[in-house]
């Protein structure tokens, strides 16, 4: 592990330059450029508000649900990106790994520092929202937000480093993400508040980091409320996973250049 | 002083057979196995050494040529002294940073401007910002792209990329560059000032390791060479040595493949044979290997005929060592009646002068039948080596050296 941050640290330029080429690839050729940023996340939680607010009502109690919505669907838009983004990261550029020696773990990572942009943009949306909706500043539980975020992108690095050396080997790993994400997404506190999930099976349900990591969103931003116990658990799984996912990211680094 | 490459025992092996990339395939594939084995299944998963044992040390500021046939495994070391793939046995030390350019516009981003590419390109070589913005004009420079250097890569042809290529790795400075049949695509002139900024390096102090099909370019740039024949290091020496030594096998192999090709594609019967075609100086009797381009040069062809005879002809074939034709001769077309009986003979045809380049040719020749369609026998002569005056370290400067005289003549203003 330590010959790998300094591989990391010396190889920060690449990080920095990789990541840029993502971004500036993804929307060179685009008639709304960076705008694209912007609107996919505000589609989602507008067809979302109208679905929860006139067809099926959720009850969000003294928050309107566009803002309940958008302040789960910005991290999670963040985790799903960054995920499908990595799993093809290694596979894409199959073309360099096998002409070229860099410490390949700055392809996957790269590809979620790129999508790490979407979300700084995205989030200056929420600010608008929660000035428009006159939602109480909560300095303290604020400070929060980087642990959480942390956590979060220790979630994504050890999933995204594990699924996209393992779509090398596999390519039917890609498809499977996606599907795995559906399933998630409903399993994750998004479009309904946790409160919907029965009191004696919340333990259980807390096992995906996703949910605390989201309900602590919600908590700090939201309700003015420190994130629970939830927090917890979802920062040593998603420690646990990040360990696991780079241990996994170097024992079979080596091979990528051998398979064609 | 410690070598800026050290290799140890390095073996690398290949899975040959199916990889699989579907987790469907693993699944029923080990189900398969279960229920069924099949005995042909031990074939599949074989595996090949595409090195074995390759051990060699190569000082600061020397070159290394790379020589072997397709398959030999000179990419694959290539690959492993790049760190792309590591060695299944034995330990590759390297000192110094590496630049390797295995192939046409590594690290190049096709959307992404030649500047762009150039710092993406830099950094993937392991430089700063700063120390490509250092050297940004220089790489511009060389490569003569400053006024395509804000276009994308996309739009660039093949001889600009390999030049902006090129250009990026050998003027960051590496202490170990590793070039790969890249240069082939360049043009010649760009070529030169290639050959010129490796020289530049390895007086620098940088150790190069250099593959190319193009043996020319492999002696006009290195000093030494690793001949790799089947996985192994088969000699290592000298290059102008090594290189004899690997035409010599390669052409040993042709011949023996050259007669079972076409004695094959013959008529069943055998009606002749070509027992030796040989090379000699017209001034002096003996058969010799060592040619001056403006010698006379007698090919006589040693031939037996087993049946009656009858109008033949025979073809003459000059072959440089990488497979260039030089020329070709035939009796039909020089409307030189040739009329075989049975017995033993010779043909023979007088080169005067040879006027070929310095290099390393052999001879092919063929007896055909009357309308000169149908090849009775086949024969091909040892190697031999012409020393002219211009000596062709390249496929640019030809293959043919005539006689000549200069002149110049000043006409008044």
């Amino acid at each position: 592990m330590p010959k790998n941050i300094r591989n990391l640290i010396q190889a920060k330029d690449l990080l920095w330059a990789w990541s840029r080429r993502i971004i500036q690839a993804r929307y060179q050729q685009s008639l709304l450029g960076g705008l694209w940023i912007i609107i996919q996340p505000a589609a989602t939680v507008i067809i979302l508000s109208i679905i929860f607010t006139y067809f099926i009502p959720i009850d969000t109690g003294e928050i309107p649900y566009i803002v309940f919505s958008y302040v789960a669907v910005i991290p999670w838009s963040f985790f799903s990106s960054s995920l499908t983004d990595m799993s093809s990261s290694l596979v894409q550029n199959m073309g360099l790994i096998t002409k070229i020696y860099f410490p390949r773990e700055i392809l996957p990572i790269a590809a979620m520092m790129a999508r790490l942009l979407d979300l700084g943009v995205a989030s200056g949306l929420l600010i608008i929202l929660m000035l428009i909706y006159q939602l109480p500043p909560y300095l303290i539980g604020w400070l929060y937000l980087p642990l959480i975020l942390l956590i979060q992108i220790a979630l994504i690095l050890g999933l995204g480093l594990f699924v996209a050396a393992l779509n090398v080997f596999f390519r039917d790993v890609q498809s499977m993400l996606t599907l795995i994400l559906q399933i998630w997404f409903y399993a994750s506190p998004i479009i309904y508040p946790v409160t919907l999930v029965p009191e004696n099976l919340r333990p259980y349900y807390f096992l995906n980091p996703m949910a605390g990591i989201l309900e602590s969103y919600r908590a700090v931003l939201l309700y003015q409320t420190l994130p629970g116990y939830y927090l917890l658990i979802s920062c040593v799984i998603s420690f646990f996973i990040y360990l696991t996912g780079f241990w996994f990211f170097n024992r079979v680094e080596y091979k990528f250049a051998d398979i064609v | 002083m410690e070598p800026a490459i050290r290799c140890v025992d390095v073996s690398k092996q290949y899975r040959l057979g199916i990889t699989r990339t579907s987790l469907l395939n693993v699944f029923s594939h080990n189900i398969r196995r279960v229920l069924k084995p099949d005995p042909q299944e031990v074939h599949q998963d074989q595996t090949i050494w595409a090195l074995r044992d390759v051990n060699f040390e190569l000082s600061k500021g020397e070159s290394l040529g790379l020589i072997g046939q397709n398959g030999a495994g000179k990419s694959t070391l290539l690959k492993l002294l790049a760190y792309i793939t590591r060695p299944t046995y034995g330990q590759i030390e390297i000192n110094g940073r590496l630049s390797a350019l295995i192939e046409l516009g590594t690290g190049f981003h096709p959307e992404l401007t030649g500047r762009e590419n150039i710092y993406l390109n830099g950094t993937i070589l392991g430089l700063s910002p700063s120390e490509i913005r250092h050297r940004f004009d220089e790489i511009v420079d060389f490569s003569e792209l400053d006024k395509f250097i804000d276009t994308p890569i996309k739009r660039y042809s093949s001889g600009m990329t390999v030049r902006l290529g090129f250009s990026v790795a050998a003027l960051i400075d590496p202490d170990v560059l590793l070039v790969d049949e890249v240069l082939a695509v360049g043009d010649a002139s760009f070529r030169q000032k290639c050959i010129g900024r490796i020289q530049t390096l390895l007086e620098n102090g940088t150790s190069i390791v250099f593959v190319s099909h193009n043996l020319y370019m492999v002696k006009a740039v290195c000093r030494n060479s690793l001949y790799i024949s089947r996985g192994r290091i088969k000699h290592h020496g000298n290059t102008s040595e090594v290189i004899n030594r690997y035409e010599r096998d390669l052409h040993e192999e042709r011949a023996s493949r050259f007669d079972s090709e076409i004695t094959n594609q013959a008529t069943n019967i055998l009606f002749a044979e070509i027992v030796e075609v040989e090379l000699l100086s017209r001034n002096s009797s003996p058969p010799s290997e060592e040619f001056y381009s403006t010698q006379s040069v007698e090919v006589r062809i040693h031939y037996r005929v087993f049946h009656k005879g009858g109008n033949a002809n025979a073809v003459v074939r000059v072959v440089r060592s990488d497979g260039v034709t030089c020329c070709m001769m035939r009796t039909s077309i020089d409307e030189y009646n040739l009329v075989l009986g049975e017995g033993n003979g010779v043909i023979s045809i007088i080169l005067e002068p040879l006027q070929l380049t310095g290099g390393s040719y052999y001879i092919e020749a063929f007896i055909t039948d009357e309308m000169d369609s149908v090849v009775l026998a086949t024969g091909i002569s040892n190697w031999f080596y012409v020393s002219g005056k211009s000596l062709s370290h390249e496929t640019q400067s030809g293959v043919f050296e005539p006689r000549r005289q200069w002149k110049h003549v000043e006409t008044s203003q």
